[in-house]
């Protein structure tokens, strides 16, 4: 095979190895690890032991080693200066790098070598001075040399240009299982995922998902491809599965076991949980790599997708705890710690954060969650504005900041908000519930319903998401799909262990379902249920006392209403009941009251502990008539219904 | 009661102090050492007997055996006594935190009983103050926490279900502050059926109770108890919890003064029935046998300050004053910074007219003790005092929130509403007050009156009526309301029998504004029925009123005569 393969990685032009492939093929690769890694055990050779190049490369590349150590062939000059140039690089000395790079390309003119002193450039950062060597029309059939080209167009946000040297589409289109024979990436992969990197700057994520897809599928160790699809959700959670049954993970060798297992842990955690927790398991027990922070990652988001914000807080808190500066591990901690209120841990990670990584879009993300959590939302969204301009992708600051314009009830700027978010991410279902519940605020049922609808396709058991399509159903006056949806609602929010309140606001809803069903007593019982899990709600109380003026209960009801305005005196609904509660106390209670029979002066012999005459509440004889005032008063109840059914929305 | 029992009765008393200690349950604790040293004391001889045969056998233990637990409680034992230290430093969060991985009942008991007196802390922490913007609306913060904890812990033992005594009790003590009544009743229920001897259970379960018809429910269900029908010592403890609810919903039978003497001949020396007994009296409005009871219980135990502002409102209503005063210098001398105390120097204040001290002291009385019964009420009528409608009635309601069997504040929530003539509030207040004590006629003649004020003049007639068949001795003033109601509904005949009364009650009460003005009615009632005798007879006996009745009186006197002599 050609060193010039779009099959073949970087490894196969190494001046490490070339030399020795002259002779014998170059079938195993020693070990999986790339480039990167590969030259910094070099490095650390060079510095550390033997000054002989050689001697030290082979005892590394142990399966080499046996053979070629015997029949060791004299090096070449350019072979030489080649080392030379590569030992220079690793240790970080451009200059010398440069200087004899430059001398053995214009000794050989070999594009290899032109790729390599490209590289140098390139780790220098000056990208330009990379293109223009590598544009040499001598350069541009080599691979490896477009590739580099490719990139450094890339740096240098020339998208256009870049795509015009790696092509549009991939120029290599063969048949995929052929194996790559050196171990490494694929260049074919490297540069579907730098096409994918381009198109997705330029923002057509759609290509982009498309050439990331390809990327892994030509070579599932292209994990820089798949890790962008993955974090960045570009796919809906079907697609994702479906990728990771088409990869071919030969490609790994004997390691595709484990990378399958691996792979299977990053993908979203809305479907296909056991296959999770299997992976998981067996990464645990045959890898025993349980302790392994990505293992721990995908824990915690699953954790997190499950809504158990104290167990994934913990998680994380424990991930943290290894590495203080994880960053794939922050936006899920900062969301928990802004879910259980611990504003004082927020604060300080926000402050370490910004002392260690002053231009990271996440540093931002945390002061804006931060302000958020104590409801300063004007600088939330100064600093939610400053994450997503610093990473125009990074999905949390976009939420973040749209939650800043709902939170101040701006629907129309918040919708725009959500809106890009759910343009970037089609892979996560929050951005179209968010939208679902912006428009059902602003009263639009039909776009509310499209985009909770597309929302609980991408994630069917979001107990937050049913419960807004209960309240869309409340709305539209279908109360049975409406407690359907609350009822999934209670039992997604049951097996998912639900913070209490979410529970809540749940059992808070269909209360007032039921209520509008006209089954006080279930409907009751979901009430009493909230007051046990919440906090004191006038909403909840003023509920409860009109369904006990509904039922008769009017005493009752005066109680309820009493303590609804307790907690908030002047609330209209309130009021208003506790006023028809008191007239209807005069007409029925008072005449109750007055025709019961007195307790007798006899009734103190009663023993105590018999049970006395049960006090009547409704005189037999007049009964009928009080019915009929109860009647009037559940009609005119009714209609005034609308104005006080306004149900609360929970909202993150 | 034989010896026997007696002294089974000491032991179970022994092992509940001991216990409800251990949990620091303080005031079980207080109940059961006090009565423990309230039975009749024992002989030497019988001390000696008792001691043999305590070291032959270890005594009966009424509290459940699991040796599963026990063996639980042994491996968290360490923790359990650090928990315990730092709870008695009243550093809850700390206990909790130490105890937080523990399963042994005994540890979680006390890990959420910590959890739930630091709730209960924050939250008065953050209410600022009597009366102050937040009162009332903060909750504790970690109720939903321990009750879903002790859900949990219940589901996963053997029978599905809590069957800790404590935990049941802390269970139901989560679920009352939750509102949620009826659970919380058949969770202390359930732990009083496994274990009798905690009174601080018996105490919640009776400030939990709404009305007298609950309050019979439960003892029914109690008395159907096979533990409590057989065994006696069980059935000593459902007496006690039978007087506290008669006393504490003014219901007097000869039954309860059955109960009483046979308590007290086990207990003779325990100041908790005496006072029972002496609230009892004071509820019957017999107010020296109470205040000799006071003075007896302070007699023998003369720094005990518990229940001793109930002495101060017993000797309030007496007007007592100078004893009041005694009284007041004696509590400051023990502590000055004890609810009772505040208490009972608010009223001595209050007794001396000076009705911003008393204020002043009922609120330091609330600060040191929220869940001081009586100074939310006492402090409302102060504030009536000041005519500060609005700072009443919040207080009033804060009086039945924290007890809603307490009938003078709903009367005062009536009377608060109707000085600010929203008289639909106030009918439902005398309402309530009207259910709790059904036999004072003052409270149907709340309800009249505000009956009558919201034109509903029939109920009010009804009201009225009540009001006379439940006094004793006939009221002129009720007549002369009656007599006016059925003028407005124009029923003059029966305007003129209830005059008719209300002037023979002359005969007993003497003359009264009333009365006067029946007579007057009564003549020109007379005068237009043509019945020109009687209308004479009428007008001048007219001796007193104002001038212009008397001038009134004379004219008709005068037509009556003119009509008279051209009649006869």
């Amino acid at each position: 095979m050609s060193t010039n393969s779009p099959n073949t990685s970087t490894l196969t032009i190494s001046p490490l190895i070339t030399n020795k492939r002259s002779k014998d093929y170059f079938q195993t690769p020693p070990n999986l690890l790339g480039q990167t890694v590969n030259p910094q055990q070099n490095a650390h050779h060079r510095v550390f032991s033997s000054p002989n190049v050689s001697k030290s490369v082979n005892s590394k590349l142990s399966t080499l080693t046996s053979k070629e150590d015997d029949e060791e062939t004299p090096l070449t000059q350019a072979d030489k200066l080649r080392l030379w140039r590569h030992d220079a690089l690793m240790q970080h000395h451009y200059n010398t790098a440069i200087y004899i790079g430059d001398k053995v390309l214009s000794l050989t003119g070999d594009p290899n070598d032109a790729f390599w002193l490209a590289q140098v450039h390139f780790a220098n950062g000056n990208y330009q001075i990379a293109r223009n060597l590598l544009s040499g029309p001598h350069f541009e059939e080599s691979v490896s040399c477009r590739y580099l080209a490719g990139l450094c167009l890339v740096k240098l946000e020339k998208y256009d240009e870049a795509l015009d040297v790696i092509g549009e589409v991939n120029p290599f289109k063969t048949d995929h299982s052929v194996k790559n024979p050196d171990g490494g990436v694929k260049l074919e992969a490297s540069m579907c995922y730098l096409r994918g990197l381009a198109y997705s700057k330029q923002n057509n994520f759609d290509r982009a998902k498309e050439c990331y897809k390809e990327a892994v599928l030509v070579d599932v160790k292209c994990f820089e491809a798949f890790n962008e699809l993955i974090s960045n959700h570009l796919m809906s959670p079907d697609e994702e599965w479906e990728l990771l049954s088409e990869l071919n993970f030969d490609d790994a060798d004997n390691n595709n076991e484990l990378v399958k297992l691996l792979y299977t842990t990053r993908l979203n955690k809305y479907k296909n949980v056991a296959t999770f927790e299997e992976a998981e398991q067996r990464l645990k027990e045959e890898y025993s790599l349980g302790e392994n922070l990505d293992v721990l990652l995908s824990r915690a988001d699953l954790l997190f997708i499950q809504c158990k914000f104290q167990q994934c807080l913990d998680l994380c808190e424990q991930i943290i705890k290894h590495d203080e500066l994880n960053l794939s591990v922050l936006p899920n901690y900062l969301s928990c710690l802004h879910e259980l209120g611990g504003k004082n841990r927020l604060f300080l990670m926000a402050h370490k954060l910004a002392e260690n990584y002053p231009n990271h879009h996440i540093t931002w993300l945390a002061i804006g969650i931060y302000y958020f959590s104590i409801k300063k939302t004007n600088e939330a969204r100064v600093f939610f504005s400053k994450a997503s301009m610093i990473n125009p992708n990074f999905g949390p600051a976009w939420i973040g900041f749209s939650h800043t314009f709902a939170a101040e009830g701006e629907h129309e700027q918040a919708i725009s908000a959500y809106a890009t978010a759910s343009r970037l991410f089609p892979g996560i279902h929050l951005p179209n519930l968010f939208l679902g519940m912006q428009y059902l605020q602003m009263n639009n049922l039909t776009l509310s319903q499209e985009y909770l609808m597309s929302a609980y396709s991408i994630c069917p058991n979001d107990p937050l998401l049913l419960n807004e399509l209960g309240v869309l159903h409340y709305r539209r006056v279908q109360l049975a799909k409406a407690e359907s949806f609350f009822q999934k609602a209670l039992t997604a929010a049951s097996t998912l262990d639900s913070n209490a309140k979410a529970w809540s606001s749940i059992h808070c809803n269909l209360g007032h379902v039921y209520r509008r069903l006209n089954m006080l007593d279930k409907s009751l019982s979901h009430f009493n249920k909230v007051l046990r899990i919440s906090r004191k709600d006038v909403n909840i109380y003023s509920a409860i006392g009109l369904l006990y003026l509904k039922m008769g209960k009017i005493s009752k009801a005066i109680e309820t209403l009493h303590v609804a305005l307790s907690i908030q005196p002047n609330d209209p609904i309130a009021l208003d009941l506790l006023n028809k509660a008191l007239e209807s106390n005069l007409h029925i209670n008072n005449k109750q009251l007055l025709d019961e029979p007195l307790p007798q002066r006899s009734a103190f012999q009663t023993p105590i502990n018999k049970p006395s005459r049960n006090l009547k509440f409704i005189g037999e004889d007049n009964k009928r008539d009080l019915d009929m005032i109860a009647e009037d008063l559940k009609q005119g109840e009714d209609s005034s219904d609308d104005d006080e059914a306004v149900m609360e929305i929970e909202s993150e | 009661m034989d010896f026997d029992q007696q002294l089974q009765l000491r032991f179970a008393l022994i092992e509940s102090s001991k216990v409800l200690q251990s949990l620091h349950l303080y005031h079980g604790a207080k109940w059961s050492s006090e009565a423990l040293n309230g039975l009749c004391p024992l002989t030497n001889e019988q001390k000696v007997a008792v001691f043999q045969q305590s070291q032959q056998r270890p005594p009966f233990s009424f509290l459940p055996q699991h040796s599963q637990e026990e063996f639980l409680e042994f491996t968290e034992q360490d923790k359990l006594l650090m928990a315990a230290s730092y709870f008695s430093f009243k550093e809850f969060d700390r206990c909790a935190h130490v105890l937080k991985d523990c399963t042994s009942p005994r540890g979680l008991f006390l890990k959420l009983y910590a959890l739930y007196l630091s709730g209960e802390k924050t939250k008065y922490d953050e209410t600022g103050g009597v009366l102050g913007q937040q009162d009332g609306k903060v909750q504790n913060q970690k109720l939903t926490e321990i009750s879903k904890e002790l859900e949990n812990y219940g589901k996963q033992s053997t029978r599905g279900q809590l069957e800790d005594p404590f935990l049941l009790f802390l269970n139901g003590l989560v679920a009352a502050k939750l509102k949620d009544n009826a659970a919380a009743q058949e969770c202390f229920y359930k732990s009083l059926t496994i274990y009798p001897f905690n009174w601080s259970c018996w105490s919640e379960l009776i400030a939990n109770l709404a009305s007298f018809g609950e309050a019979l429910n439960v003892l029914n269900k109690f008395s159907k108890n096979a533990k409590f029908m057989n065994n006696r010592l069980y059935h000593v403890m459902l007496r006690f919890f039978k007087i506290t609810i008669s006393q504490e919903f003014f219901q007097q039978f000869n039954e309860l003064y059955e109960d009483l003497s046979y308590l007290l001949d086990i207990f003779p020396k325990f100041s908790y029935l005496k006072i029972q007994k002496a609230l009892i009296s004071y509820n019957a409005l017999d107010y020296v046998a109470a205040e000799n009871i006071f003075d007896d219980v302070l007699e023998n135990d003369p720094l005990r300050l518990d229940d001793m502002d109930t002495y101060s409102n017993i000797l309030y209503v007496m007007e007592k004053k100078s004893k009041l005063a005694f009284l007041a210098q004696f509590a400051s001398q023990i502590d000055n910074f004890r609810p009772e105390t505040c208490c009972i120097l608010a009223n001595y204040y209050s007794l001396k007219f000076d009705h911003q001290k008393a204020i002043m002291y009922y609120k330091r009385a609330l600060a040191l003790n929220r869940n001081c019964l009586s100074a939310w009420t006492l402090m409302g009528h102060e504030f009536v005092e000041l005519k500060n409608s609005h700072a009443a009635i919040e207080s009033y309601r804060r009086a039945v929130d924290t007890n809603n069997k307490d009938f003078r504040a709903w009367y005062g929530l009536g009377q608060a509403y109707e000085v600010l003539d929203m008289h639909l509030y106030s009918l439902y207040y005398y309402q309530r007050a009207c259910a709790l004590k059904p036999l004072d006629k003052r409270m149907w003649q709340a309800v009249g009156n505000c009956s009558e004020k919201l034109g509903e003049y029939e109920d009010s007639i009804k009201a009225y009526k009540k009001a006379l068949s439940v006094s004793s001795e006939y009221d002129p003033v009720i007549f002369y309301k009656l007599a006016t109601l059925y003028q407005s509904i124009k029923d003059d005949q029966n305007a003129a029998v209830y005059m008719k009364l209300c002037l023979d009650e002359e005969v007993n009460e003497g003359v009264t504004t009333e009365t006067t003005k029946a007579r007057l009615w009564l003549a020109r009632y007379e005068l237009h029925h043509q019945n020109w005798q009687a209308a004479y007879d009428y007008a001048s006996e007219m001796t007193h009123g104002t001038s212009h009745e008397i001038e009134e009186a004379r004219s008709i006197a005068r037509e009556a005569r003119v009509n008279l002599n051209r009649n006869g």
